[in-house]
């Protein structure tokens, strides 16, 4: 009896509702900001929809619900599965990371000479393979960092095995997306600080990163001609893959007067001064038809612009309600890898959509980095959602856990 | 429980620093709106939009008579961009589909290359994906209506990457007749003529139009940001077409019978100072001629039309009378040292009258010599009344003002003696053609000074919003015994002076004087030995309705250099052409006479014969010539020789069209008809002159 009453439970809408668990609030974020991101990129797919579809502005409202679709399922079968498995998948997932960055790096779909992409077969989907790297590096990290408690301040037990990862994924991504390596660098570097390890150690590795990087300023900075406002001629060394683009991108960082920067730039200032504090309206964008990627890069620009610094201040706030609801899944988690995963996960994800927002209104310099759950479709958007799956699948534990003290009062109804 | 408490507070301090830079964030997007805020949506606006100009369409310069002189047309530049995302899709499938027949119509419709050329062309043009490539400039709006009914550019702009750019051409339709007082309008070079004076006018109002750009680069326009262009309004003007055509043809025949090196001629209106004709002609390099100039309104020094003046000074001033001797001492004259010799040798006296209609330099320059030494502002007195002191005012900006010494800014000590003597017979002042035109006109006016004109009126979308009348410059230059003794020279120079020999079988009579005068300007010295020829005048003398002058600048030693040899023909053309005009205008058409035309055929004697055979009269043809008017007498058929020539309007009434056209068009008429039937009546009359070009209407019942 019982089992045909499983069976039937598991399939009626009611069953559904028992079996999808974990924090609500957490649900209700991917939910609002799914919403969000299916009027943002309804109206900023208008003028790419003008240009491919010939003004038929459903074709990508049609593509990004049937994408939120796909990611909540994913949401939910992650977060059905017992995060305890995720433990033993993050060591093999991350050695088939390397294995796909390296083929990425010689093999991928080239855009501005960067090598990031792979496309899938049967499915034909590109996958920035970066984004599987992340999620695999974190996951591993989250891994170590639990194994390793005891031994975490030695470095040789402690912090070499817990660093090479980080290298190695780090260096794999950098000659294709450095902007991407740094992020992930930097978040790497905040888990370690939160993971208990040496600071000493973390200094460490700031001071081993910023050789490169001064050195780039440097470069940069020699490379200049101010007077003509444009660089030099570089060298062979210097004009190697990606690098012209880095020293262009440090300079335009650096010198570039308000008028002469980036049109990327001058375009999302743009849209931010016309948003003020209540912004355009839904669907008023003027500034979609001149930015680019505004449906992903450029989407926070977007935001400002229709719905002004109330909206703007809507979306910070609730990534911080995101991160402050993964804090308290810390906190209650009784064990060390799910504490870790779900912290890792939710930094990850909070990092990368501060720096989207970063570079829309002009803090950072140009990266093309999509504002989680946001930006319209693709690879990065169902990672996402995988991401914040497994958060959920500690967060269910987490709740069973709960529930096993004093037991769930929907089980009793 | 001690490491979690370790690992919380850093997990908060993250939380912390990302809590505090999102409010970076949100502080860097409220510095941006509160403090930048203006300076970048005022880009924004610039950047999306843009304000395009509306071109209007520039007026027509009309003749009197409503030909126009100058207008604008549409014209089409075709490129093609070969990189067009329809044409080039799935491998330039519309392309290769459409490229056989489209360059069959092409090189059937511009016939400048054959298909295969075409083909190759724009295969090569493909190849090398050119964004712009130029098929066709100066396409008319016929050519491009055609075009875009071809394979692949009716497929529309998007899939054919055919682009075509509007343009407006000025089109002179009577080329370059008169062009340099018309003026021909061409992008990025310096108006002359009209269409610079009257610039203002037929430019319009250019239009503005804001835009913004929209996605796919399409530009919209915004709303309630438009100001339509005004168009340009018309200009009609004084012009004849058909005078002015004369004028071109007569001045260009004197030109090129004696390899001339500039010539102009303008033709009066007496009674209005309308200009109905300004022809202008100098040679090229190569020998041909071209209006490079508008040199009726350049200054030379005029030589003997200026002694028109000269004797009305005399006249007015009562210093003589024309029946007056004066002593020419054979045509040499020493005057301090200077010697002043006439053309040809004269007697020791001679009358005023002989000595003008002579040209004498002798007397004219004694006469000034004698009458003002002294008291030049006297003299200087008629050249103001006559208005010589300064620009005519005529609608051109081209105009030279007129140079003559005032003796009223000079000190007496500086005052040569010689230049009285001088200003006698044209020299030491300097005039244009069209300023003394002005002068012989006023004679010719009984003395009512006429301000020579270009400008009818000006209409806009065809309403008049100026018109011009003739003005008066001056009610009387002169008293009118003074004007009858001048109109008396001026008569005499044509009968029995310098002009003699062109008007002696002139049907009317006209009146004016010749000028020959050596040439001293930048170019030439007077040692050059080039000659200035000149003829001003009037006709007919008994109510004068035109003046004319004929100005010509000779090439050196010339062989044919005298005023009355080579710029009097000119007048004597033009002349005999008004002359005809005026009659023909002036006979009203007549009406048919019904009855007769029954029984009169007009026909070839051959056909005469045929028709009186068959119907079995009695006829014998012993006449001479081909054409016959036969009329039924008493049952026999009388016949009349048709005259035909080249020189007397052939009459042809009676006769059928076909008929008609072959003796007319044979003597070199043209030939305009209305109505069916058998001729009734033409244009002009049986038996007055016609020349070779004219224009003949028959009309036919």
């Amino acid at each position: 009896m019982s089992q045909i009453a499983n069976i039937s439970s598991k399939f009626s809408p009611a069953g559904l509702r028992d079996k999808t668990r974990g924090d609500k609030v957490i649900w209700a974020i991917v939910v609002v900001l799914s919403l969000v991101s299916l009027l943002v990129v309804y109206s900023a797919t208008n003028s790419l929809a003008y240009k491919l579809y010939k003004g038929n502005t459903f074709v990508y409202l049609f593509k990004q619900i049937a994408f939120i679709t796909l990611g909540i399922i994913i949401v939910y079968f992650a977060h059905r599965v017992n995060y305890t498995i995720y433990s033993r998948v993050a060591k093999m997932l991350f050695y088939i990371s390397i294995v796909l960055l390296i083929y990425t790096l010689f093999f991928g779909a080239k855009i501005n000479d960067g090598s990031r992409w792979i496309k899938l077969p049967i499915i034909n989907l590109t996958v920035q393979t970066s984004d599987i790297a992340k999620l695999a590096l974190f996951m591993y990290l989250s891994r170590l960092l639990s194994k390793k408690q005891d031994v975490i301040k030695d470095f040789k037990k402690g912090f070499l095995p817990l660093m090479m990862p980080i290298v190695i994924i780090c260096g794999l991504i950098a000659p294709a997306n450095l902007s991407t390596a740094l992020l992930t660098g930097a978040t790497s570097m905040l888990l370690l600080f939160i993971g208990r390890v040496s600071f000493k150690h973390i200094a460490l590795v700031g001071a081993a990163v910023a050789v490169p990087v001064i050195i780039l300023i440097a470069i940069a900075g020699a490379y200049y001609d101010k007077a003509e406002g444009k660089t030099k001629e570089l060298p062979a060394v210097l004009s190697a893959g990606r690098i012209p683009t880095w020293i262009k991108r440090v300079q335009d960082f650096m010198y570039a007067e308000k008028s002469e920067a980036p049109y990327q730039v001058l375009q999302a200032k743009i849209a931010v001064a016309k948003g003020g504090m209540f912004g355009l309206g839904p669907g008023n964008s003027e500034q979609r038809n001149f930015l680019p990627h505004p449906y992903s890069d450029y989407i926070y620009a977007i935001i400002i612009e229709e719905y002004g610094l109330i909206g703007a201040s809507f979306i910070v706030f609730i990534y911080m309600v995101f991160l402050f609801r993964s804090i308290r899944l810390f906190r209650k988690c009784p064990y060390a890898f799910g504490a870790f995963l779900a912290l890792a996960l939710s930094f990850t994800l909070v990092i990368q959509a501060m720096t989207n927002m970063a570079v829309n209104v002009g803090l950072f310099p140009v990266t093309g980095v999509t504002l989680p759950l946001v930006s319209m479709g693709g690879s990065s958007f169902l990672f996402t959602c995988l991401a914040i799956g497994i958060i959920l699948s500690v967060a269910r534990n987490v709740e069973d856990a709960e529930g096993s003290l004093e037991p769930a009062k929907e089980e009793l109804a | 429980m001690e490491v979690k408490k370790d690992i919380l507070w850093r997990v908060y301090l993250g939380f912390l620093g990302l809590g505090v830079f999102g409010f970076l964030i949100l502080g860097k997007a409220f510095y941006t709106q509160r403090f930048e805020g203006s300076y970048w949506k005022s880009m924004g606006d610039s950047l999306h939009t843009k304000i395009l100009d509306l071109a209007a369409e520039r007026g027509t310069i009309y003749s009197e008579d409503g030909s126009m002189l100058s207008t604008s047309l549409p014209q089409f530049d075709i490129y093609i961009d070969f990189g067009a995302d329809g044409l080039r899709a799935k491998d330039g499938k519309n392309f290769y589909e459409n490229i056989d027949s489209l360059s069959i119509s092409l090189a059937g419709l511009f016939n400048d290359k054959t298909a295969a050329e075409y083909k190759k062309e724009l295969k090569q043009a493909y190849a090398d994906k050119e964004r712009y490539y130029q098929l066709h400039k100066k396409v008319s709006f016929e050519e491009y209506k055609a075009l875009r009914s071809f394979p692949l550019v009716r497929l529309g702009r998007n899939k054919s990457g055919f682009i075509a750019e509007v343009k407006t051409k000025r089109l002179n339709p009577f080329g370059e007749l008169g062009f340099r007082t018309i003026g021909l309008y061409r992008e990025n070079s310096k108006l002359v003529g009209l269409e610079r004076s009257f610039d203002s006018v037929l430019r319009g109002t250019t239009g503005k139009r804001l835009v913004r750009y929209v996605a796919g680069g399409v530009l919209m326009p915004v709303e309630g940001f438009e100001v339509e262009p005004e168009n340009g309004d018309d200009v009609y003007t004084t012009i004849d077409v058909n005078i002015q055509d004369i004028t071109e043809r007569a001045l260009m025949r004197t030109m090129t019978t004696n390899e001339a090196l500039e010539g102009t001629c303008i033709v009066m209106e007496v009674a209005t100072g309308k200009i109905k004709a300004i022809a202008n002609l100098g040679r090229t390099p190569e020998g041909t001629y071209f209006e490079t100039d508008n040199y009726a309104l350049r200054t030379s020094e005029p030589g003997s039309t200026i002694k028109l003046v000269t004797l009305l000074a005399a006249l007015e001033d009562k210093h003589v009378t024309i029946n007056d001797n004066i002593a020419i001492h054979g045509g040499r004259w020493n005057l301090n040292g200077r010697t002043i010799v006439d053309d040809h040798h004269g007697p020791e006296v001679t009358t005023i009258k002989t000595a003008f209609t002579q040209s004498s330099n002798v007397a004219m320059s004694k006469l000034a010599y004698q009458y003002y030494t002294g008291k030049p502002k006297e003299y200087y007195k008629h050249f103001t009344a006559l208005h010589l002191t300064g620009k005519t005012g005529i609608e051109l900006n081209e105009e030279f003002s007129p140079l003559i010494r005032n003796p009223n800014k000079v000190k007496p000590k500086q005052w040569h003696p010689q230049t009285l003597a001088s200003w006698g017979f044209g020299y030491e002042l300097m005039v244009s053609p069209l300023q003394m035109l002005m002068v012989y006109n006023a004679v010719a006016n009984n003395g009512k000074m006429m301000k020579p004109y270009l400008l009818n009126e000006i209409k806009s979308y065809g309403t008049v919003i100026r018109k011009n009348k003739p003005i008066v410059l001056n009610e009387a230059i002169a008293s009118e015994a003074t004007i009858k003794q001048l109109q008396e020279c001026l008569a005499a120079v044509c009968t029995e002076g310098t002009a003699r020999k062109q008007f002696e079988t002139a049907p009317y009579k006209a009146a004016g004087k010749t000028g020959t005068a050596k040439v001293n300007d930048g170019k030439f010295k007077y040692r050059d030995g080039v000659y200035q020829s000149a003829f001003a005048g009037y006709f007919p003398v008994d109510a004068p309705k035109y003046s004319i002058i004929v100005v010509v600048k000779n090439k050196p030693h010339a062989a044919n250099y005298y005023g009355g040899s080579v710029a009097a023909p000119v007048f004597r053309e033009i002349a005999d052409h008004l002359y005809k005009y005026s009659i023909d205008k002036q006979q009203p058409l007549q009406l048919p006479v019904q009855d007769s035309m029954l029984y009169t055929f007009a026909g070839m004697k051959k056909e005469v014969n045929t028709i009186a055979s068959q119907f079995g009269f009695t006829y014998a043809d012993q006449l001479a010539g081909n054409w016959r008017r036969s009329y039924l007498k008493n049952k026999t058929v009388q016949s009349q020789t048709v005259q035909t020539s080249n020189a007397v309007m052939p009459d042809v009434k009676g006769m059928g069209l076909k008929d008609a056209l072959y003796v007319l068009e044979t003597a070199g008429m043209k030939v305009q008809v209305t109505g069916k039937g058998r001729i009734v009546n033409t244009s002009v009359a049986a038996g007055s002159p016609v020349a070779k070009g004219q224009e003949i209407m028959l009309y036919l019942n």
